[in-house]
């Protein structure tokens, strides 16, 4: 019976392919020409082929191309040839491969938008926009090398809609992602990034928001100048080829090659320079000094002196008294207004990459390295990077070829700014003297407390209570980390038929990172908190000579993929066809030591302990297996239907019940081919899309049964074990998105305005996730499947070249998106839920939950106590009253946008980006905060020279006013009958710390609009150009972040505590990013 | 070769399906976690389960920066929001709910599946003992809290919203678990041995803790329900059971290490802040005393020109509680630190001389023991007689000054204010010197005082967000979120969820006809 098969399945596959080879001319067929814009200049990089049979080339910098079509496949037969080149629409001529020489040149026209042309999709697969059925944004290398930040993803910011991001501001640090808003309750929300068809790891080692450093995601690893193509596929329709990891969507980068350059070099250059200083820093008073009840004398900045303890300014006016300080004895007390800002420094950017390329027809190779410096704004913080990847393609026989990708980075960081409660250094400013001279706290911070009456054991500073000088908090507890990564691809296609391709495939993604904190025993605040992935770190007992934690990571992940795809055009009819299979291997390890105490010192390491080190270490294997496969056809071009279907296998899920199967279906519909009578002066494209799509999310590793965890410490030597607080679930299933869109693209004005629009209805459910239980049931939470968010919303996108004249050009985009997020179901008996990391106590009393029937992400706090009936406050003793918890404002925002117009006249072009953040709340602490301590300039409300008359009265209703029958309601507010107006008079001071625990007033619109991008080229003259090997040499002024409009007012209102869920919409103490001013020179081969 | 092409395709395509598709039994294996295991020993479960139990109620935040204030032992000199309350409410106070069901008390029930199990009343019968401690202390600090249906999350098909259980009925089963334990522990082998950080796993002395503690909540009761107050202290005293602690040898203690991992929690607190100071009661009454432990409970001020109307008590002084910020700074030099026994040789304060990492944490003393035996002796309960109570008393005081390390003065015993005095007037002196006694354990003291109002002098400070001392603290927030139901329904019981509503045996408080030590007044602003 097999061996019946087996010889039908033969004889049909031989016929089919034979066929054509009949009437064979055995002779090849060389194909040249020339690819020009239509202005005529030669366009370099454009890819010339024959999709039919996968032959073709690409031009060089003289937009000359040449391939050869190989004997054995020039039969004679009309072909069509097709020129593409990103920002230009594809165009495409028959040709007949009769042997000998055929020249055939190309003129493209431009596409600001994209509206057509070439795309990649899942898979890396190149397909025509015009068919695709979902919604898919690309974004070239010229967008992404633009400006320079440090990390990839802020270099998208405000570019695609729909795109969220969020960062904590740290140099170099880590930004949370996410695209048509959050699906997973508490589980990951960020996209999977394939680089090279490659997926890569994207493990995030953002700060605690309790302490900690910010080492950045590992996606920051990549060099944006690297980077040809940029594809966005949104969401799970885009992407559902991706299976268990698309539900987030899919950000494909493929990297530049080397190109057929007919034997020449090409050389390729980005280089910036860049200054950078903060782009917000908190407004400051600079009327009273540090100190409380107006009173202030220093004797040892630990309680000796008058209020000589307090880390706040409600201390005396800065009016140029005598006082004894910090500094010495009766100095003149006044303002220093700049102490906060001239802590900061001018930061430096330097980055470059050279990349060299060449090839010919039958191989080709890139090698680029590059290096960024970064000598950041904040004194002592420095990041260097240094990247080296090298491409190479061989067509090693006619049929078969190979393309091999090695990445090799290393990133090095030193001092990265503490994040977080005690270790951040925004924070040390919160609590700060106003009248703090940062000069002597620059020059004193390695000299003894003893300096100025402190304690002989810790370092000079201008208070020995809760905070370090900063300068030490910089330069005092060194820390140093470095990864080195290497990310490898390698494939090999072979053609066994004209319409038949098997690719076999081999990527890896493997780093290292080790991170070395050192700490002094001169802390004065006694740092306890972790560092790192998994909250390390034994703390510091100030009996020893120091302490330390060091670190180490692996992590990899192995995919190795095999595919097998199909291409064959049946007249009219264009069928296309894959077949795969992909073995995932992921492994982590982790492991740490430290100690509270060393010996010797200066020795941070783990011999010189003296007191017992703690060990750590923490290991995940995971492995998920997958085969899936596609079929599409296009019916003349302009109808095209695709199916996918995805199934894996994941080792995270019960044994028997770890399969699960996602299909998938799209077709898009171009109405102005179908009908080309629709087509008219104003309207020139038209194209409709839809799909369904359903994909799924496996669970992490080892959620199937509870554990006893260890702890790393011995108790007199004896071990200890703690049953864990989570119960695990031996029944865990996927959770599975089910996503439908639908889309439509115009184009009008042959091309000069283009939109692009989407609505898209998403659903999640049988989500995984740690539900928080009753802590009473002895757990804290308990692995469960359940719950459903939905997320609805259109994205939008609209270009339009105003001027169009041989001189000048403007180009103005314009990209929208709004989502609408919904907690439709929970756990049975759960309506909320509080998002880790959110402490169930909250970021200081605001917790960020899913809250069922609400937006996800919202964010409950403290309310003020109210008159039930009149919503009037109810004051006791002219102080405010904390009155029930309740939804003070939510995550998510309104909409999101950027605005982007790029003016060109002649070789001078000037491109902006507005980004736009319309509503979402924040929770600022820095503010909260920086009232209670005085030392914000809104905190001089009500403040008095004279202590005798201080000055608030509180809008309200005097609780002892109230009559009988008052009390409290059912809804924790108070009803006050016949009570009259508040007229008890109290301090500023008074009034501030007694807002606590109230967070109510310092929750804010998060509204803001960035000028996120800003840039001045000028293109070198051609013949300039020229002499150096180039098409084009660019030179730039640019800039980033440099100015934010918002109404939330002393801090970035773009930063968030850290990359969490639960973290997202809360603020404290965050670095706020960096506004850069650079130049660039950027040499186009 | 084209029909190579085709063996190729066939044979790629079943190489990818059975590669990828078979054996995918086989894939879940990797999911064996490798970092913890599904099962552990008892003993180390225990050592675990204990130390964080003892840290957490008489050591950490539950006590030195929650109860310490409101019993007056302390008061707070820098940011004075925990002595004013406002940090006393349940927006800080959730974690004292919430993490000892998940940490110590879900160890405790495992202890005792596994000692059950194992028949080894040796290492069950102490699960029961600290897991009673432990729920006594929570349902002394918030009332009626969820006790039957609790801990079993874990169990298919139990509830994840537990009911809250009426006091009443959770200390009757503290008694019937306690009668239990002493009784299964009478001639039990030690199971547990070094891993029992209190008693080595010696059983005859955790009978004693059993008993002992039986004790303590048997007289917490008196103000409700005397007949079982008076029946359950006879039994606990009843030889039979095998006894109450006798000498300061029982005193259930943790020794800490001192090894810079783990050490007095007091210790740990001190390294990093100096916002504590003795309070004025507590320093006030020991002055009037003329009580020598105070020059080990708290340090002399910074300024060294105080002198009191007693020269030898000279630059001892309290600072007043539950002040605004303003007014409590000032007394940041001039007035006295917790004593230097609790103090590490490294600290902010630069305190010299400090061996408290090393200091034990006090779980049940002797005196405690000593002290409510005299009170039942004066009040002819449990089958005492009032002619045993001056002796009890004076044990009480010779055993806390022994475990304190302090050499009692000659005729100390019998000093005006310290000397016996029979009747209510000898009540007062016996709750006074218990309350002094119970020095580091906040959270016992707190039961105590409520239960007595002595010392008198407990009253809230002028910044207080309330005008009485709190008689319980409010629920989790976390239970408004997650166990709305119950918790509400508690709430519907007990009264409102306030620092100032007294749970069941807390409700007789201000009944002077009840609470013989009564006072007008006592405890209001």
């Amino acid at each position: 019976m097999q061996s019946h098969l087996w010889r039908l399945l033969s004889r049909a596959g031989a016929t089919l392919a034979l066929a054509p080879a009949i009437a064979l001319a055995q002779q090849p067929t060389t194909i040249t020409g020339r690819v020009t814009t239509e202005a005529g200049t030669a366009l370099q990089g454009a890819s010339v082929t024959i999709p039919a049979i996968g032959v073709g080339g690409y031009s060089n910098q003289d937009g000359r191309y040449t391939f050869t079509v190989p004997a054995t496949r020039s039969n004679g037969q009309a072909v069509r040839v097709t020129a593409r080149r990103i920002g230009f629409r594809a165009q495409a001529v028959n040709l007949t491969l009769g042997g000998g020489t055929v020249t055939q040149d190309f003129t493209l026209e431009t596409t600001p938008t994209e509206i057509s042309g070439v795309v990649v999709t899942a898979l890396g697969q190149s397909r025509e926009k015009s068919q695709v059925g979902t919604a898919v944004q690309q974004l070239s290398s010229k967008e992404l090398t633009e400006t320079k930040a440090p990390d990839i993803m802020q270099q998208i910011s405000g570019k695609v809609s729909g795109v969220q991001i969020t960062g904590t501001g740290a140099p170099g640090g880590s930004s949370m992602i996410t695209i048509r808003g959050s699906n997973s309750i508490t589980g990951d929300n960020t996209p999977l990034f394939v680089v090279d068809g490659v997926p890569v790891l994207k493990q995030d080692h953002g700060a605690s928001p309790y302490g900690g450093w910010d080492m950045g995601s590992v996606l920051t690893d990549l060099n944006s100048a690297d980077i040809e193509t940029m594809t966005i596929l949104k969401g799970p329709n885009a992407a559902a080829l991706y299976g268990s990891r698309a539900a987030n969507g899919v950000i494909l980068i493929t990297t530049k090659k080397g190109g057929n350059t007919a034997g020449n070099v090409r050389t390729e250059l980005n280089t910036f320079y860049t200054m950078e200083n903060p782009s917000v820093l908190p407004t400051y008073q600079n009327e009273y000094g540090q100190g409380a009840a107006g009173n202030f004398k220093y004797v040892n900045g630990a309680g000796k002196g008058i209020n000589d303890n307090y880390d706040q300014s409600f201390g005396p006016k800065l009016d140029g008294r005598l006082i004894d300080q910090f500094t010495g004895k009766q100095q003149p007390w006044v303002a220093h207004p700049d102490n906060v800002k001239s802590f900061f420094q001018t930061g430096h950017t330097a980055s470059a990459t050279l990349a060299v390329s060449g090839g010919t027809d039958r191989a080709n190779a890139r090698l680029s390295a590059g290096m960024d410096n970064l000598d950041s704004y904040i004194p002592g913080t420095y990041l260097t990077k240094a990247n080296a990847l090298l491409t190479g393609d061989l067509q090693v026989t006619p049929n078969l070829s190979t393309t091999a990708t090695v990445n090799y980075i290393r990133n090095v960081g030193r001092n990265r700014p503490g994040q977080g409660y005690g270790n951040s250094i925004l924070e040390s400013f919160v609590w700060f003297g106003r009248q703090v001279d940062m000069t002597a706290l620059k020059d004193g911070w390695r000299n003894s407390g003893a300096t100025n009456g402190g304690p002989a054991d810790r370092e000079f500073n201008w208070n020995y209570n809760y905070h370090n000088n900063p300068y030490f908090l910089m330069y005092g507890n060194p820390e140093n980390d470095a990864r080195d990564r290497l990310i490898a691809t390698v494939s090999s296609s072979y053609h066994m038929f004209d319409w038949l391709t098997a690719t076999g495939r081999v990527g890896s993604d493997w780093y290292r990172s080790q991170i070395n904190q050192d700490f002094s025993p001169a802390d004065i605040t006694g740092p306890n908190s972790g560092v790192g992935p998994n909250g390390a770190g034994a703390g510091l007992d100030q009996s020893f000579a120091g302490a330390f934690t060091l670190q180490n990571e692996y992590n990899n992940e192995t995919n190795t993929e095999g595919l097998l795809s199909a291409n064959k055009e049946f007249g009219r009819l264009a069928l296309n066809g894959t077949f795969g299979g992909n073995i995932r291997k992921q492994t982590y390890s982790w492991n740490s030591v430290s100690t509270a105490g060393i010996s010797a010192p200066g020795i941070y390491n783990i011999s010189n302990a003296a007191i017992a080190p703690q060990n750590l270490q923490q290991d995940q294997d995971r492995q998920v297996n997958s085969v899936y496969g596609s079929a599409s056809y296009t019916w003349n071009g302009w109808w095209t239907v695709e199916g996918t279907a995805r199934n894996d296998w994941s080792s995270t899920l019960p044994k028997g019940k770890n399969s699960y199967f996602y299909p998938s279906v799209n077709t898009s519909v171009v109405l102005t081919d179908m009908m080309p009578s629709l087509r008219n002066n104003y309207l020139s494209y038209l194209k409709l899309r839809g799909s369904i799509a359903r994909v799924g999310n496996d669970a992490n590793p080892y959620q199937l049964r509870t554990v006893f965890n260890g702890s790393a410490n011995k108790f007199n030597g004896l071990p200890q074990f703690s049953y864990s607080d989570v119960v695990a679930n031996s029944e865990l299933k996927p959770e599975i998105t089910t996503s439908a869109e639908g889309g439509l693209e115009m184009s009008f004005l042959n091309g000069r305005a283009n939109f692009d629009a989407t609505y898209y209805a998403k659903d999640t459910r049988d989500q995984i996730f740690n539900v928080t239980v009753s802590p009473t049931t002895g757990f804290g939470s308990k692995a469960i499947n359940a719950g459903s968010v939905t997320n609805k919303g259109v994205e939008a996108l609209f270009s339009v070249i105003p001027v169009q004249t041989r001189n000048v050009q403007w180009t103005s985009t314009f990209n929208y998106a709004r989502n609408r997020s919904k907690v439709v179901s929970l756990y049975p008996g759960v309506s909320t839920i509080i998002v880790p990391p959110s402490p169930t106590t909250g970021w200081w009393y605001v917790t960020v939950e899913a809250r069922q029937g609400e937006p996800y992400g919202a964010l409950v706090g403290n309310a003020y106590l109210r008159d039930s009936v009149t919503g009037q406050m109810i004051v006791d003793d002219g102080i405010t009253q904390a009155g029930p918890r309740r939804v003070l404002g939510n995550i998510q925002p309104n909409w999101t946008g950027g605005w982007a117009n790029t003016v060109t006249y002649k070789r001078l072009s000037i491109s902006a980006l507005l980004d736009i953040h319309n509503g979402g709340s924040l929770w600022s602490i820095t503010n909260w905060f920086g009232d209670y301590a005085g030392v914000l300039k809104s905190s001089l409300r009500g403040r008095e020279v004279d202590w005798n008359k201080p000055g608030l009265v509180v809008n309200g209703l005097d609780k002892a006013t109230c009559g009988a029958g008052s009390g409290p309601t059912a809804d924790g507010m108070y009803h006050c009958i016949g009570g009259s107006a508040n007229a008890t008079t109290i301090t500023a001071e008074e009034y501030f710390q007694n807002i606590f625990p109230v967070n109510e007033g310092y929750v804010y619109n998060d509204t803001y609009v960035k000028l996120r991008e800003l840039r001045i080229g000028f293109d070198l003259p051609q013949q300039w150009a020229g002499k150096a090997h180039a098409s084009a040499v660019n030179i730039a002024l640019t800039g980033r972040n440099l100015h934010t409009w918002t109404k939330v007012p002393n801090v970035d209102p773009e930063i968030s505590y850290s990359t969490g869920n639960g973290t997202q919409g809360v603020e404290y103490g965050s670095i706020p990013n960096a506004r850069t001013f650079g130049i660039s020179m950027r040499v186009t081969p | 070769m084209r029909n190579r092409n085709h063996l190729l395709v066939i044979a790629a395509s079943a190489a990818l399906i059975g590669v990828v598709a078979c054996n995918n039994d086989g894939l879940t294996n990797i999911n064996t976690n490798p970092n913890s295991p599904e099962d552990a020993p008892a003993t180390t479960i225990f050592t675990n389960a204990a130390r964080v139990a003892v840290a957490r109620w008489v050591g950490n935040g539950y006590d030195l920066r929650g109860t310490e204030w409101v019993v007056q032992h302390l008061a707070e000199v820098q940011y004075p929001d925990e002595d004013a309350y406002k940090r006393l409410q349940a927006s800080s106070t959730t974690p004292w709910f919430d993490t000892p069901y998940s940490a110590e008390l879900e160890d405790f029930r495992k202890i005792y599946q596994k000692g059950q199990a194992a028949n080894a009343p040796g290492t069950w019968a102490p699960a029961v003992i600290m897991r009673t401690l432990v729920f006594s202390y929570l349902t002394n600090t918030f009332g009626d809290i969820p006790y039957f249906q609790a801990l079993a999350g874990d169990s298919v098909g139990s509830s994840l919203t537990p009911a809250y259980d009426k006091q009443q009925d959770i200390y009757t089963d503290f008694f019937k678990q306690l009668d239990a334990a002493a009784k299964a522990l009478a001639g039990a082998s030690n199971t547990l041995g070094d891993a029992d950080p209190i008693y080595g796993g010696n059983t005859a002395k955790w009978q004693k803790f059993a008993n002992s503690l039986r004790l303590r909540l048997a007289m917490q009761i008196v103000n409700v329900d005397a007949a079982t107050a008076n029946t359950q202290i006879a039994a606990a005293l009843a030889p039979a059971n095998g006894g109450v602690f006798t000498s300061n040898d029982d005193n259930a203690q943790l020794n800490w290490p001192g090894d810079g991992v783990y050490n007095n929690p007091w210790s740990d607190n001190f390294a990093g802040r100096d916002d504590h100071r003795m309070s004025q009661t507590f320093v006030n009454l020991l002055i009037g005393l003329k009580d020598p432990r105070l020059f080990t409970f708290a340090i002399k001020t910074e300024d060294d020109t105080l002198v009191g109307s007693d020269p030898s008590f000279a630059n001892y002084a309290g600072m007043p509680n539950g002040l605004t910020q303003a007014t409590a700074s000032p007394y940041f030099n001039d007035t006295s630190r917790p004593g230097l026994i609790f103090w590490p040789a490294a600290n902010l304060a630069a305190v010299e001389g400090g061996v408290g990492k090393t200091t034990p944490t006090f779980v049940m003393t002797y005196a405690e023991v000593a002290f409510i035996q005299a009170e039942a002796a004066n009040r002819s309960l449990g089958g005492l007689t009032p002619a045993t109570a001056a002796t009890s008393y004076d044990n009480g005081i010779t055993a806390s000054f022994d475990q304190w390390g302090v050499t009692m003065p000659a005729g100390y015993l019998a000093s005006p204010g310290v000397a016996y005095t029979p009747g209510t007037p000898g009540l007062v002196q016996i709750d006074q010197q218990e309350w002094i006694a119970l020095y580091t354990d906040g959270g016992t003291t707190w039961s105590l005082w409520r239960r007595t109002c002595v010392p008198n002098t407990v009253k809230p400070g002028p910044a207080a967000i309330t005008t009485i001392v709190p008689r319980r603290f409010e629920y989790s927030t976390t239970e408004y979120s997650v166990n709305e139901t119950q918790v509400k329904a508690a709430v519907a019981r007990q009264g409102p969820d306030l620092l100032t509503t007294p749970a069941w045996w807390d409700k007789n408080w201000n009944n002077a006809a009840v609470v013989p030590t009564f006072t007008a007044g006592c405890g209001s602003q």
